[in-house]
């Protein structure tokens, strides 16, 4: 019974990892590089919210805190903004070619440049403490068979899946969709088709954006807890889940994201909680030595199969 | 030099030079509107570049292009798509992990905004009809058992014809076709033709690069015949053999014609 309890945490937990995997698997297969900002945007999310309850608006523009849910709603439109302010800087500012290795070593680090100055500038503004954050259902569970499922966790790992099915159709099945997987595969002859990859990519960076502020308020409301590194442990452990998966997969990045959840708390559960990480890169690395694409992952790794 | 009235494409004194190689020089001649067109010429005479330049992938040094009367010399690749310019290309450029019918709806990426899209999948409502044109188009060339399946793993013959199905979906006024009938056999070239004349009684022009003769001679009209660069005859199918420097310019290279 305790087992059942630990998956059916690990599930919820996973669903957090899930966005994010999702988030990084979208950039590495479009674009082709790891987005170092992607820490910092799920932490904008928690931490903007956090500011607003705890100070209210700037320039004096409330009266003390203000409402949590208006605050996280106002973290998620940070998420994006920083996303985009991202894709201006990063991406679009610096970007010479496609195709070359050595021109996305650009974006890279220009992203790496993100995510310090992200972190700090949140450091300055919000401290370094971690800060506990107010939210009033605490104590919702629903209890059956003996085990406890906590309905806002429930709730997230829903809100979760759905946003990526929700994505996953948007790719399919739109003109935007068409044009973003189209990039993905060959940016070039996209272009030739008439592909407007200057409009594409922002949106790309948008969704990214949107799916990890949407993670770090899910993380926000179940933890009750946020600080300026918030999204450095999710983040590697997303990474983690997006190799599990396979690069560039988005349904791959689900799978790994709800396994890395479950190797977690099962591994809290039978070996104390110091063991997470060697457990969780640990079967990282048995899935590469037998599958080094990854459970979905196809031959070429991040080309165009999302 | 005034075009014709009646052409829908010229080409003006165009030049074109990569890193100091004059590829494209002082080239001049007239698409006549309707019309099934060859561009013909021994390997390396600079056809595929003339295409590359109408597309508006590569900038031309000096001269002019026109469309329809607009001048489109400065016109980026995008908007030269909305004038009505669409093209294959020599090598296949299909997306290889896209399926059939995406491949073929790309075609239609410039044609087929709308109000935003990001989530309203095109095969909802009134954008439902996009996909019922990309099917019908592939019912067309004889594709229809293939929407679904992955072009990676096609056969050569089919993916060439799909790329034309994708170049026509862009609803041109001018098609450019790099070498359509190139590793094709026999009955696929005839079936190629047959649907290109289709197409063409559709009121499309039809401007092809084509080493097969026998295409060029029972699809086209009209004859363009480049060597090094230089546009060195223009006339019709008939009397292209006759010309003394068509036949200089083939034999001289070692190319049959
Ligand atoms: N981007 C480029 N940079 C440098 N040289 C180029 C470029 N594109 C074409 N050329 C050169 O221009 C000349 C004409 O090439 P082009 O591809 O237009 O010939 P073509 O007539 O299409 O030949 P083929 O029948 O072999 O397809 C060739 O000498 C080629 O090497
Ligand atoms: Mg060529």
């Amino acid at each position: 019974m305790l087992v059942t309890q630990q998956v059916i945490s690990g599930l919820m937990l996973g669903g957090i990892y899930v966005m994010v995997a999702v988030a990084f698997t979208l950039t590495i297969g479009m674009l082709n590089f790891l987005n170092f900002t992607i820490p910092p945007i799920f932490m904008i999310a928690g931490m903007t919210g956090w500011g607003l309850t705890y100070y209210g608006l700037p320039f004096g523009l409330s009266d003390g805190g203000i409402h949590w849910a208006v605050a996280l709603v106002v973290g998620l439109a940070a998420a994006a903004a920083a996303s985009l302010l991202v894709e201006r800087f990063t991406y679009r500012y610096l970007k010479a070619k496609y195709g070359d290795a050595t021109e996305h070593a650009i974006p890279l680090v220009s992203s790496l440049g993100f995510l310090l100055i992200f972190e700090n500038t949140v450091l300055i503004l919000l401290g370094s403490d971690s800060q506990a954050f107010p939210v009033p259902f605490h104590d919702a569970n629903l209890r059956f068979w003996g085990l406890i499922v906590s309905i806002p966790q429930m709730a997230c790992l829903a809100i979760s899946l759905g946003t990526v099915a929700l994505l996953s159709s948007m790719l399919k099945g739109t003109r935007t969709g068409r044009g973003l997987r189209s990039i993905a595969e060959n940016p070039e002859v996209s272009t030739l088709l008439g592909v407007n990859v200057h409009r594409i990519v922002p949106v790309m960076f948008l969704i990214t954006g949107l799916l990890c502020g949407l993670a770090g308020i899910i993380f926000t409301l179940n933890y009750h807890e946020v600080s300026a590194y918030m999204g450095n442990e999710v983040a590697a452990k997303a990474i983690a889940a997006m190799v599990i998966g396979g690069l560039g997969n988005i349904w791959g990045a689900v799978a790994g994201g709800i396994i890395v959840g479950v190797v977690e708390t099962l591994s809290i559960h039978y070996f104390g909680a110091d063991t997470i990480k060697i457990s969780v890169w640990g079967i990282l690395l048995v899935v590469l030595l037998i599958k080094p694409q990854g459970l979905f992952g196809h031959t070429r790794i991040g080309k165009g199969k999302f | 030099m005034a075009a014709p009235t009646n052409s829908i494409m010229s080409f003006t004194g165009v030049h074109k030079s990569f890193g100091g190689l004059k590829v494209i020089d002082e080239v001049t001649f007239d698409v006549v509107r309707g019309s099934r067109t060859a561009l013909i010429g021994p390997n390396g005479a600079g056809k595929t570049t003339i295409f590359n330049l109408i597309s508006g992938i590569y900038d031309i040094d000096i001269g002019k292009i026109t469309l329809d009367g607009t001048d489109i010399t400065h016109t980026p690749i995008q908007g030269r798509i909305g004038h009505g310019i669409s093209r294959s290309f020599q090598n296949i450029r299909l997306m290889p992990h896209l399926s059939t019918i995406e491949n073929v709806m790309l075609g239609q990426h410039t044609r087929a905004r709308g109000t935003v899209d990001l989530f309203k999948p095109l095969g909802w409502g009134p954008g439902r009809r996009w996909a019922e044109m990309a099917e019908d188009a592939l019912k067309r060339f004889g594709l229809e058992t293939y929407p679904g399946q992955v072009v990676g793993n096609l056969p050569y013959g089919i993916r060439k014809r799909i790329e034309v199905v994708r170049a026509m979906m862009a609803d041109p006024k001018i098609l450019l076709l790099d070498e359509p009938a190139a590793g094709l056999n026999n009955q696929e070239t005839t079936e190629l033709q047959n649907l290109l004349r289709q197409v063409s009684d559709q009121g499309v022009t039809l401007l092809v690069v084509e080493h097969d003769m026998h295409f060029v001679r029972s699809l086209c009209e009209q004859v363009v015949v480049l060597n090094f660069g230089r546009k060195i005859f223009e006339g019709t199918p008939e009397q292209v053999h006759k010309d003394p420097g068509v036949l200089e310019a083939y034999l001289g290279t070692g190319n049959a014609a």
